[in-house]
Parts: structure tokens; sequence; C-alpha cells
């Protein structure tokens, strides 16, 4: 069962992916970092990155490209990395220019929060962006995040200083959020 | 011979050596200083530590790139009685910092000694703008320190950890370059 959305499908990451990614962080616009990356990772550097991933039954991070459904072009990366197993991850997602504003984002983000919920067990997901990229604050609360910590001027990044963003999403707040899911995951306390 | 930006009245900062070992791991196991030891996130922080594990926490420091692993001597016994870390690995511009003081020499205002010399040697030394000190929110007094030398609240990372049977949040306190005050930045009381 592959993980699918309404408009996307989120599968492994290919070989023959590698120059899309690459291309996605050579760009200013979509490397989505809270840092500039200099625009000359090279395919070489993508595939020594994706030979090094080991076989491993317990991976400390997921990494997926955003299949569009109805034409079969890759539309993103999404990913989770920092995983404390049954506990809590980071998030994060990078979306093609072609496919700015067609919900892709948001179908693909809801696919991952429902696989670290239900499949992986977590109790909280985080999710780290700033304040000159208001798109991603507002895409993440869309699924319920909340911003939880703002650090002042800690990003530099287009000749302006931005804030530092960090929202999070509970597990209970995600399954309110989704009343068509139950959690049959027993709380791990008593929240007073 | 201590480096002078790193000697106050009381203490002084020096990199640990494998001699270190013991007393790190006798005062690392105080249960006082439990969930609150400043120790690399892959060792468990809410569990006695063992004498590899402690051996291995040392040679990890010392290993570190973009990061900074002092041992803070008292000056007037030599003893070795805290670790001072600041780490800058995401961005120099926005490093955190911490302390850890041995229970038995907390309340001398040792710590913020210890505190004034990191943030002396990060914003003389290093491009630092926004320096960030992240806390459990159960930590009341090292809350009530990091706000006593300027600390801001910017919020808090939610359900950071479980402790005691009870979800704890980190609160993220903040100072940007343009607020420090090197001369009587907050009142020495820790």
């Amino acid at each position: 069962m592959p993980l699918e959305g309404d408009l996307v499908i989120l599968r492994e990451e290919r070989r023959d992916d590698l120059d899309f990614v690459r291309a996605m962080r050579n760009d200013l616009a979509t490397q989505a970092w809270s840092k500039t990356l200099p625009p000359d990772y090279t395919e070489p550097m993508y595939t020594k990155r994706f030979e090094a991933r080991e076989f491993s039954y317990d991976p400390r991070e997921g990494r997926f490209v955003i299949i569009h459904k109805d034409t079969g072009q890759r539309a993103g990366y999404i990913s989770y990395t920092e995983l404390e197993r049954r506990f809590a991850t980071t998030i994060g997602i990078i979306v093609a220019r072609a496919f700015w504003g067609t919900g892709v984002a948001l179908d693909a983000q809801e696919i991952l929060l429902r696989f670290l919920f239900q499949e992986l067990g977590v109790r909280v997901v985080r999710l780290w962006t700033h304040s000159g990229n208001p798109r991603a604050a507002e895409l993440a609360k869309k699924s319920g995040f909340q911003l939880s910590a703002r650090t002042r001027q800690a990003i530099f990044k287009g000749g302006r200083l931005h804030d530092n963003l960090i929202l999070d999403l509970l597990r209970e707040e995600y399954f309110a959020q989704h009343p068509e899911m139950e959690d049959h995951l027993p709380a791990l306390v008593l929240e007073t | 011979m201590t480096w002078s930006g790193f000697r106050s009245d009381d203490v002084s900062l020096r990199p640990f050596s494998p001699d270190d070992a013991p007393v790190l791991e006798a005062y690392l196991n105080q249960p006082d200083l439990e969930g609150r030891r400043y120790i690399p996130w892959s060792f468990p922080e809410y569990a006695p530590l063992s004498t590899q594990q402690v051996e291995a926490i040392l040679q990890k420091w010392g290993q570190a790139e973009d990061e900074l692993h002092l041992a803070v001597i008292h000056r007037e016994t030599g003893d070795l009685i805290g670790h001072a870390d600041c780490e800058w690995e995401w961005d120099p511009h926005n490093p955190s910092v911490s302390v850890v003081i041995d229970p038995g020499h907390q309340r001398q205002g040792l710590g913020s000694q210890v505190l004034r010399l990191l943030l002396n040697y990060l914003l003389e030394q290093t491009p630092a703008h926004n320096i960030t000190a992240w806390i459990a929110s159960w930590n009341t007094a090292a809350l009530a320190f990091a706000a006593r030398h300027g600390f801001q609240q910017a919020g808090r990372m939610r359900r950071a950890g479980i402790r005691h049977g009870a979800y704890f949040d980190t609160m993220i306190l903040d100072m940007l370059r343009s607020e420090w005050q090197p001369e009587g930045g907050g009142t020495d009381a820790s």
C-alpha cells in the first residue's frame, strides 16, 4: 500500500530522482533551508548521499519524493529526520515551483503525518522554518501545527534577518483534527 | 596556563583530558543533576552513566567540531567542578550555550562567572548574533538564572521528553548581541 493521498503519492527516493532533487536544492527559492545553501550541489554529491544510505530496520529518518498522481510528475520532496522512536520527529518539505499553489504540499504533509502518527506512533511532530517564509508556517498551521517558539533574528537569509520559528503538533491535537481516525495508542501520561 | 579569556575571579575553563573521567563521572551521576547534565543526546539523560559512557562522552566532546566543551576549574582548589558548552553547528550566527556546575559547588556565583566567560567568548571572538539557551521547563532554577543574565523567553519546544510520569517542554531563551552587557549584565546570584 503506497503512501497515497488525494493528489500525490509519496514514494522512496530513486537514483533517477537525484537530478530533480539537486535542481530544487540549487534554486534559492525552493531549497527550503533556513540558511542559504550555495547553489552548486552536483549530481555526484547527491549520488554519494544516496548510496551512503544503508539498509536498516530502524532508520531514524525517512525521505520521499512527492509524485503528482494525475501527471506522474515529481512535485517535491518530503522527509522526517531526528526520529526519537515512538516519541518525536521533525519534518521538512520542498515543493517544485511548477506545483506551488496546487495543494500538493498540504496533501503530502497530511500523508506523512498520518504515517508518523499511525505507523511510527510518535507523540509529537516538529517543524522548523523562519519568518521570511510565511507560506511554510501557513502550510503547517493548516495541518494543525502551532507556533511554539520564535527566536529573534536567528536567521540571516536573502539579505535580511528573520526570526527562527519552531512549530509543533501533538498527537492529541492531530487526532482531534481527524475525527475519522481513532487513536488506539494509549496516552503515555495523564495530562493535568 | 589558562587563556585570559577563560578565567574569572574564581573559575577558569580549560579543555578536558581523559584524566578528568572519574571526577566527571562522579558529578554527572549525582541525582541532583538528573535531566540537566547537558551531555550528547545519544546518552541516557535519566539514568546513571557507566565509566565507559563517561569516557565516550569525553571522547565525543574532544572530537566535536563547531562546539566547545570546557572543564570548569575552581581556581582556589584546582578541582574540576563542572562543564561549559557552546555549539554553533547550525550557524555561527546563532549558537547556544549551557553551563553545568557540580551540585556541591552551586549557589556560589560560579555558574554566573562561567556563563559570562562563554558569552564573552561568543560575542568577542565569534560572529554570534543571537545566542540561545535550551532549558527543561521543570528546571526553574536554570530558567531564573538565564533570565537574570539577560536571556529573554522565546517560547518552547513542546513535549521535549517525559520525566517522572509527565511530559515536559524545552524552554528556549535568547539574547541578541545588542542586549549583551559585558559588565554587570544581571545579578551574580547563581
